[in-house]
């Protein structure tokens, strides 16, 4: 599910065949809304048939494929309103759905093995865990409603309240940090006898977790934080 | 042994040429890691932030540029220098280590390649990446993972707080674990600690 695919998305191209050559498309389409019974439609129809627009999906497919955004066209405000809405639902994925089910395997461990760096383990990544989720609030309270104000406001009145891309990725690069501390421990130092399936499932948890945190953030610096400064810009002209 | 990949950064204009190189690079018996450079500049900055093993280079780009290039050796004595040989450069003995022709066979390329490679490291030693740590950076582990500050590590051990920050540095390049909770968990896994004397 976190692996990447060197096919380059194109607008006539079949979803169908783009979900087969990289499953983890299904995570986009997932935070795009879109349902995952895409028939025989193409890039465009689903474009169409959701009101997303083409240039937006093609890129962000292409991140999920491993190509970087370069040479798209400029995104307008409806594209980054949509960014937005597409980051707020990945909060949720990372919530709701891939937290809780890293938490579960942890604690799981922690039951099936005594050793006690266990628990160590099972603390530091609630120690993590909280630190992701007072950044998440963070987006969600402070970085994204000044991108929606910025989107809905013709002048440049708000600006008063600084936004700092920096504060932004230094937040990223610590989550992305304690995340491979985690891995590291459990491939090369912390000792468990067998429980494979469950350690193996942990592992699978995590990849994908950092996929898609690496996406996001991908995200948010080659498409939301440039096309933001390019409206504060225009609106200074 | 376990030898660390080799680092290989390619300066050629040509997208087709780089990418054939990277092709076969990758699906050679040859452990590395393939980059591509623009300019010379580039590669200057490059060189200060990783570490690069070996420049694989369209001699092209070193034209008029003699100057800067031998001082890039004088620098980074380690790095080594292959060309591609377009049949046309004279004096490239000077600023290569050796030349390969584009249509010599893959096999001659990638022996020539990984020759040169254990050329430099026997010339440098092995440079190896595991985890073992030494004496010195176990106690400054023990002092971290026992919540002492950099000052209180470096008094206790009678050694400057410089010196303990260039162990922390070491100790997380060698155990690739950075957060302080995280070394806590190692030490104990590797019996540098007890868990007994962790607060849990």
């Amino acid at each position: 599910m976190y692996h990447t695919s060197k096919i380059k998305v194109k607008p006539f191209m079949k979803m169908a065949d783009l979900i087969d050559a990289n499953p983890s498309l299904l995570l986009m389409l997932q935070h795009f809304d879109i349902d995952f019974r895409v028939s025989d439609q193409t890039v465009v129809q689903l474009c169409t048939q959701y009101g997303i627009s083409e240039n937006l999906f093609v890129s962000i497919a292409n991140l999920y494929n491993g190509f970087g955004t370069k040479g798209h066209e400029p995104f307008n405000r409806e594209d980054l309103a949509r960014v937005i809405d597409f980051l707020k639902k990945s909060h949720h994925y990372y919530r709701s759905d891939k937290y809780p089910q890293i938490s579960s395997y942890i604690r799981q461990l922690q039951v099936n093995h005594t050793e006690k760096e266990l628990k160590l383990l099972e603390k530091f990544f609630h120690e993590y865990f909280t630190e992701v989720i007072e950044h998440l609030d963070y987006e969600d309270n402070v970085a994204f409603p000044y991108f929606i104000t910025l989107l809905n406001s013709d002048n440049d009145r708000e600006k008063e309240e600084i936004y700092s891309s920096r504060e932004y990725s230094e937040h990223h690069s610590d989550i992305e940090l304690k995340l491979q501390d985690l891995k590291n421990l459990l491939l090369k130092y912390v000792r468990i006898e067998g429980d494979l399936d469950l350690r193996r499932r942990l592992f699978f948890a995590l990849y994908e977790l950092e996929f898609d945190l690496y996406i996001h953030s991908l995200i948010e610096e080659t498409i939301l934080i440039p096309s933001g400064v390019g409206i504060e810009r225009e609106q200074n002209a | 042994m376990h030898k660390s990949p080799v680092h290989i950064a390619i300066m050629e204009s040509s997208k087709i040429i780089y990418e054939g190189l990277q092709s076969i690079l990758y699906q050679s018996d040859m452990d590395c890691r393939v980059c591509r450079v623009e300019t010379l500049e580039e590669l200057m900055e490059m060189l200060t932030s990783h570490p690069i093993d070996m420049l694989i280079v369209n001699p092209l780009q070193f034209v008029n540029r003699e100057k800067e290039i031998k001082k890039i050796r004088r620098s980074y004595p380690l790095l080594s220098v292959a060309g591609i040989d377009f049949g046309i450069m004279q004096k490239q003995s000077l600023l290569t280590d050796l030349s390969f022709s584009l249509y010599d066979s893959v096999e001659h390329i990638i022996h020539s390649l990984s020759r040169l490679d254990k050329k430099n490291h026997a010339a440098t030693g092995q440079k190896e990446e595991n985890d073992n740590l030494s004496k010195r950076e176990m106690e400054v582990l023990t002092g971290l993972v026992n919540g002492m500050l950099n000052k209180e590590i470096a008094d206790s051990l009678n050694i400057s707080i410089h010196t303990v920050v260039r162990h922390r540095k070491n100790i997380t390049q060698k155990t690739g674990i950075r957060s302080q909770s995280g070394l806590t968990i190692y030490a104990i896994s590797k019996k540098i600690v007890s868990i007994e004397d962790i607060d849990l």
